[in-house]
Order: C-alpha cells, then sequence, then structure tokens
C-alpha cells in the first residue's frame, strides 16, 4: 500500500493588499502594502498606528450574514479554495475542516461589550458568534465537509498548525481532503493588547531592520485544500504543490517573549526538515515569522542560523503587506509559499532598510525571480507555540511516513474540579445575580503553584498546571495538548471591559497575555520542561477530544515520547448568563469549570488503553441510525459495556444521546452532574471512564455532540 | 524616609500582586528586575501602567523606562526628573 502523502490542490486568501490569490500576488510584486488607518472602531488613544484592514464589503462578496467578521472572512477565502481546487462531488464524511483562530468572534462580541458598557443595554446577539470554533463550524456545514473539524487556538502560530494538523489527519487516514488555514479579524483586544505591550511600530512594521520597534497588525484569512494525492490524483486534481514537512515545539521559556537563542524555532524547523526527509541545504526560501518587534526578529534570525549554518536561504517576511493577522498568519503565509513555487518568484520583504549587526542577515529586498523546489514558512506565538511548514514542488518525491505505534496507554490522570454546587456571583457591568454552579474555589495544594504561577498565571492557567502536574512529571519530547471552548475568559473580559470603560486609558498588558486560549498549553511547556508539539484545541464541546485525537496522533508516529492532553475551561459570567438564557441547562444540570489532564504514553503498562478516537460532524436533523452505526464502524461494540455521554448541556443533546445509547444497546452513564456542563467536560468524563475501566469494566465508549455539529467518539478498555 | 521611595514600593506591591512581600523587605537600591524581586518584561509594563495613572508620567517607548526600572531609588529619580514641580 502506498503511504498516504498530504498535497495541496486549492487555495484562497483575503487581506488588505488583496481579495483572492491573484490580486494578492500581484500586490506582492507591486509592492504594495494592506497598511493604512484603522476604519473599524474610534480608537482615542492608539488611533495614529497604521494597520492592515480588509476594506470592502463582506457581504457583498458574499458571505455569510450569520457569523462573525472572521467568520465572513474565513468563508470568503474557503469558497474561493474550493473553486480553485474544482472540488465537487465529494464524499463528505471524508472532507474535513481543520482551522486556526486566535479572536474568533472577539470584535462582534466587543461591539456587545461597548453598548453593554456605555449605555447599559443588554443586547447579546453579536456574542453569538464569539467562539473561534465557529468559522470551522460555518464552512464545513455551508460546504459539506462532514469529517473531522477541528479548531486550534495558539496564537500567531494558529494557521501554520492547523495546517500541520490537516496534514496529520490525511497520514492517519482521518480524512482524504481538509481545507486547512485560518483566519482572524481586527479587534479590539488585540489592538489595544499589542500596544498596551508596547510592539506596534507607529512607523508600520520594519522586519529585521535595525531600526525596526514592532509589529503591525492586519486582518484576513486564508485556506489551502490539502488532500491525500492518491486520493487527489484519482479525482484529476491539479497538485499545486506538496506539503512535505511540518513541525511543532514550544520554547517552555515565558509567555511572550521568544527564547532568545530561538531554541523552539530551532526544534521546529529541525522537527519539519526530518518529517520532509530534507537536509537545510534542501531549503530555497523562507517565509520568517519577521513580526518586526526586536525580541522575535532577533531570536528568529539566531535561529536560521543556528539551523543553516552560514548558508541561510534568501528569506523574507511579508508581514508589512498583510500587517500581522495572528491566527490568519500562518496560513496567509502558506498560501504565499505555495504561490511563489507556482510562480518562481520571491517575495521581498518590505520594511527593511539596514541590516541589524546583532542579527547579521539581509532579508530579499526586492520582488524576483527565483529557482525554488523547497520552501519553508514559520509561524512562532505566545506561548512558546512554535509552527514550521515545508512546501515542496509537486514533482519532488513523497518523503517517507512513520511507522505508527499501537496501542497509547493512559499512564496517569490529573484532575481539577469543583467540590459541588456553590454559589456563582455575575458581576457588573452584566445585571448582578447569583448562579447556582460547580465553582472550583481554591484548587491548589500546598506548593503545586510557585509564587510567580500563583501572581501571574491566569486562572485557567494555573487550574490546568495543577491537573497535569498530578498526573506526574513530563519528558522534554513530551506533546501538549490542552482543549478549551472559551479560553482565559476571565482575563479577557477582565482586559476588554477595562479597555471600553476607560478609553484604552490604563491597560492591562498582564491580562492581555493571559487572554490567548493557549495559556493553559503554553504554561504547562513551561513549568513542566515539555517542548514538543504543544497545541490547544478550541472546538466547543468536543474540545478534549480534538486534543486527545492529537496526542494520540504524536504518540503513534513516534513525534513524542509521552502526552499530556487534557481539557480546561472556567465559569464565565457573559456565557453562563446568555447560555443560561438561551436555554442551556434546562434539565436541571448546572453550569461549571474545571481541568482535566491524562498522561498517555505509547504502549507499556498503565492504568488503561486508549483503543479508538474519531471525530466528526452529524447532520441536521439529527439521525440516531447513522450516528449509532457510526460508532458501532469505529469501535468493537462487544468490547464494551457502557456508553458515557455529555449529557446535561443542552438539552435537544440530551434527546440524541439518549436515542444513540439506545439503538446501541448501552447503558448510558454521564458525568455533568458531578463536574457541571462546560465545553471541555468531557476531559472529566474520560477520567471517569478511566476509573471504570480500573474497577472492572471491560470498556467504556465515550460518545461527546457539539452543539455546533462537532462530534467525537473515543474507547477506553483495560 | 523618602516618602515617594516608600509610595513606591506599596505600589509596586499593590500593581504586581507581589503578595508575600512587604514595603519594607524592598532594598530600594536593589535591581527591580532580574534579580532582587526577579521581576520580568511584563512586571516593567505594568509599571509603565502605574506611573501613568499615578504620576501622569507617559512613557511610549520601553527602552525609555529602561534605566528608570534599574531600582525603586532610580525610579523615584524618575520621576522626580519627569515632575520637578512634585
Amino acid at each position: 500500500m502506498t503511504a498516504r502523502s498530504p498535497v495541496i490542490t486549492g487555495l484562497g486568501i483575503i487581506t488588505a493588499p488583496g481579495c483572492g490569490v491573484a490580486e494578492v500576488w500581484s500586490a506582492l510584486r507591486a509592492g504594495q502594502s494592506g497598511l493604512g488607518a484603522l476604519t473599524l472602531f474610534p480608537s482615542p488613544r492608539y488611533g495614529q498606528s497604521p494597520i492592515a484592514e480588509v476594506r470592502g464589503d463582506l457581504l457583498a462578496l458574499g458571505a455569510p450574514v450569520h457569523g462573525s467578521r472572521t467568520d465572513r472572512l474565513v468563508w470568503l477565502a474557503a469558497r474561493e479554495a474550493i473553486e480553485s481546487a474544482q472540488l465537487r462531488d465529494f464524499d463528505g464524511e471524508r472532507a474535513g475542516v481543520s482551522l486556526g483562530g486566535s479572536t474568533g468572534g472577539s470584535f462582534d462580541s466587543e461591539r456587545f461589550l461597548t453598548t453593554l458598557i456605555k449605555t447599559g443595554k443588554l443586547r447579546p446577539r453579536p456574542t453569538r458568534f464569539h467562539e473561534c470554533a465557529n468559522a470551522t463550524d460555518l464552512v464545513a456545514d455551508s460546504f459539506g465537509f462532514y469529517g473531522p473539524g477541528v479548531t486550534v487556538a495558539t496564537a500567531c502560530s494558529s494557521g501554520a498548525l492547523s495546517i500541520a494538523t490537516a496534514a496529520d489527519m490525511i497520514v492517519a487516514g482521518a480524512a482524504d481532503v481538509m481545507l486547512a488555514g485560518g483566519g482572524d479579524s481586527v479587534s479590539r483586544m488585540t489592538w489595544g493588547g499589542f500596544h498596551s505591550l508596547m510592539l506596534v511600530d507607529a512607523q508600520g512594521c520594519r522586519p529585521f531592520d535595525v531600526a525596526r520597534a514592532g509589529m503591525s497588525l492586519g486582518e484576513g484569512a486564508a485556506i489551502l485544500v490539502v488532500e491525500e494525492e492518491q486520493f487527489a490524483r484519482r479525482r484529476g486534481a491539479t497538485i499545486l504543490a506538496r506539503l512535505s514537512g511540518w513541525g511543532a515545539s514550544c520554547d517552555a521559556f515565558h509567555a511572550t517573549a521568544p527564547h532568545p537563542e530561538g531554541s523552539g524555532a530551532v526544534a521546529a524547523m529541525r522537527a519539519a526538515l526530518r518529517r520532509a526527509n530534507l537536509t537545510p541545504a534542501a531549503i530555497d526560501y523562507v517565509n520568517a515569522h519577521g513580526t518586526g518587534t526586536r525580541d522575535n526578529d532577533l531570536a528568529e534570525g539566531k535561529a536560521l542560523k543556528t539551523v543553516f549554518g552560514d548558508r541561510v536561504p534568501p528569506f523574507s517576511s511579508t508581514k508589512r503587506f498583510f500587517g500581522h493577522s495572528l491566527g490568519a498568519s500562518g496560513a496567509i503565509e502558506a498560501v504565499v509559499c505555495v504561490a511563489a513555487l507556482r510562480h518562481q518568484e520571491l517575495p521581498a520583504n518590505p520594511g527593511f532598510s539596514d541590516v541589524d549587526p546583532a542579527i547579521g542577515l539581509t532579508p530579499v529586498t526586492e520582488f524576483q525571480p527565483a529557482r525554488l523546489r523547497h520552501v519553508m514558512s514559520n509561524s512562532f506565538g505566545f506561548g512558546g507555540n512554535n509552527a514550521v511548514l515545508i512546501i515542496s514542488q509537486p514533482d519532488t518525491p513523497a518523503p517517507p511516513v512513520p511507522a505508527t505505534v499501537q496501542p497509547i496507554v493512559v499512564t496517569g490522570v490529573g484532575v481539577v474540579c469543583a467540590p459541588g454546587v456553590s454559589d456563582y456571583q455575575i458581576k457588573p457591568p452584566l445585571p448582578p445575580a447569583t448562579v447556582p454552579a460547580f465553582v472550583c474555589g481554591e484548587f491548589a495544594g500546598p506548593g503545586e503553584l510557585d509564587p510567580m504561577q500563583r501572581r501571574r498565571a491566569s486562572r485557567l492557567g494555573q487550574m490546568t498546571l495543577v491537573a497535569a502536574k498530578r498526573c506526574g512529571p513530563a519528558t522534554a519530547n513530551t506533546a501538549v495538548a490542552i482543549g478549551t471552548g472559551l479560553g482565559c475568559v476571565g482575563e479577557a473580559a477582565q482586559f476588554i471591559e477595562n479597555m471600553i470603560a476607560k478609553d484604552e486609558g490604563e491597560p492591562m498588558p498582564a491580562r492581555f497575555i493571559n487572554s490567548v486560549h493557549n495559556v493553559p498549553a503554553g504554561l504547562i511547556g513551561m513549568a513542566m520542561g515539555a517542548r514538543g508539539f504543544n497545541s490547544a484545541p478550541t472546538c466547543r464541546e468536543i474540545s478534549f477530544e480534538v486534543a486527545l485525537w492529537q496526542g494520540c496522533d504524536q504518540l503513534a508516529t513516534g513525534s513524542a515520547d509521552a502526552a499530556l492532553v487534557g481539557g480546561a475551561d472556567e465559569l464565565g459570567k457573559y456565557y453562563v448568563t446568555f447560555a443560561g438564557r438561551w436555554g442551556l441547562w434546562k434539565n436541571a444540570a448546572r453550569p461549571g469549570e474545571g481541568a482535566t489532564v491524562v498522561r498517555l504514553a505509547p504502549g507499556g503498562p498503565g492504568l488503561a488503553r486508549v483503543t479508538a478516537v474519531r471525530l466528526g460532524r452529524y447532520r441536521r436533523p439529527f439521525d440516531v441510525g447513522r450516528e449509532a452505526a457510526w460508532i458501532a464502524e469505529t469501535i468493537d461494540l462487544k468490547q464494551v459495556e457502557v456508553l458515557m455521554t455529555g449529557a446535561g448541556g443542552w438539552p435537544v443533546l440530551d434527546e440524541h444521546y439518549t436515542a444513540v445509547a439506545g439503538q446501541l444497546g448501552l447503558p448510558q452513564q454521564t458525568y455533568k452532574q458531578l463536574c457541571g456542563d462546560h465545553y471541555s467536560a468531557s476531559a472529566f468524563g474520560f477520567a471517569q471512564a478511566v476509573e471504570l475501566v480500573r474497577g472492572g469494566c471491560r470498556g467504556v465508549v465515550l460518545y461527546t455532540l457539539s452543539v455546533s455539529g462537532g462530534k467525537a467518539v473515543c474507547c477506553v478498555q483495560p | 524616609m523618602d516618602q515617594l521611595v516608600t509610595d513606591l514600593k506599596s505600589r509596586i506591591i499593590e500593581t504586581l500582586k507581589l503578595q508575600d512581600i512587604t514595603p519594607g523587605q524592598i532594598d530600594e537600591n536593589a535591581p527591580l528586575f532580574g534579580s532582587g524581586l526577579g521581576l520580568d518584561s511584563i512586571d516593567a509594563l505594568e509599571l509603565v501602567v502605574m506611573l501613568e495613572k499615578h504620576y501622569g508620567i507617559v512613557i511610549k517607548d520601553i527602552e525609555e523606562g529602561r534605566p528608570a526600572f534599574a531600582s525603586v531609588h532610580a525610579l523615584a529619580e524618575f520621576i522626580r526628573a519627569k515632575q520637578p514641580t512634585k
């Protein structure tokens, strides 16, 4: 059997300098930057800095009304990508979506908050598209992609990590075709946040220049159609490029600052080269992360010299064209790399004029023709999160696929959960109220957090770190994947409420840093010295299962020697208030919070085995027979005794769970009555399944549905 | 004792949530960052906000503030230089 290999067959992009691949390439050729004045919201304090906004009416371009600005950008890029791949009449079950995002619907949620804080009026409609996962769900349903639907939120590396995840899914056989990429719109949150960190260059970013003084923000989306090579050939698709290598790592150094020697960047570049079976000398061009901040460009320059020695290939940062569009950047730059290969031309590095002696490297200064076979794209993010892609000409040989290791074994379980139901206080600017909920309260035992972690880490980060430490120690090559539905909502809310109430005065830089979804995963990497793959999936109710899939895949492919996977969410006053009003927890369940982390190893002794993990989407109306069959074809039902479900959240899902359990003839057990309802509660359910198996149960199926169409099933056996 | 130095110690503890430290434990001549209190670049940003809020001093470039953050004493001198009337 031929090894499964990912290739790229379609591209879509929407950014400030251009909408569509052809327009973007013309802009790069002509040297037209997308930087301009901020128009999307008023900014009394920072309004003079340039920004790369997507101009024009997204609705007029055909974007759906029902979605956030980010969702619309992503949808438009996805439409172009699907059209360019001429992808039609495909089997939706074998087609998935893997997107990266960082702010999701923040731009729209902020409109609600501005109205609330400035006028006292409660108009929560715009918050309905808040989650980063919304774009993934929208695109999947719109275009009929019913395979795995994944969203990763590892800050500025999200757009590259999502493409790496798509590649992993293709190789593992989880899908034959994936829409992969990312999107992020401008938001007050990131605009105020990066200014509060003093990381914005008032003159526009000048990557690698000696006088560089920070980044420029941007927005946009880019989507690639990534397919299994034989699948693409069979349907007669034009293969634009081969996705030959991908690698991820964690600096395990600092929440925002890169490792000064770029050690994590080096590790990710080398992991991608290893995967692609290439030596550094084979790389003909590097699209650098090159944000223009003092620290990033210096660390990246050092990393390039470490990887490539004195033969650093031509490289450029295209950030001054696009702005830094956070979760979209890695995807935008991957599209740039494919276009560079297709045209055999290199984009320039606008903003650069003088070499920084501390870096000692000169980027490509003019758009120029070049002979390109293999190109590399770097993306680095907060939390020390690094992802690197290698994209090659279609006629290059497919790299070998690693042999897979089975089974995956659970070697530790760590749980932080509420002792029971207590009063959760809803605080202003919302109307004050008391809601019964599973509140974690004081969760850390003596010595479980050091003074710096207590002082600085976000509450969600602390919860997750305590849970992770309870699993036992980590090795340097431990992969970390922590799913979270809403991320650090406490920190994010305080930052943006303050920003709006004080018209950008007295910002809270530490809270901004703590607002990203990958705080828990990054903190575990830093505190436990785990420098391997690091991911923060955010996929509503199946966030944990996506983390589990990623951790198992890292182990199965030999990319890591242990994995810490988990789920974590904290109570957020806005979510509790509005979800309650919209009908959640009608069936007597309560909102809750908690963090569960499990340690996985590739074989050996353990508490239980993970014998299956599968992700997908259900169709509406919900078809019980079809869904039961999906589970039955994944798991040998003769080997299991219990169906563990996420009942106790949305009432409509409770009906589906009960019907599927009946169809399968399995008794249903639930866990939300113990830990409360939150997006990542199934991580707690997984811990319960491990307990059942240790107590003598022959096998447990953990089955989880998300309210927006995602589904996941996994199997725990002795 | 210099009142500004005393005030600054309290404000630093409050701003940076240094719960286990009292003003008396901070040596006004010891380095604030790296060694000493062990603060980092994010603490520096929080102190920038504190300086603006309480002393009306706007720092636009973190490099500009670097000498001021050498110690509590240096910070007091920096504030006096920027606020000749106080």
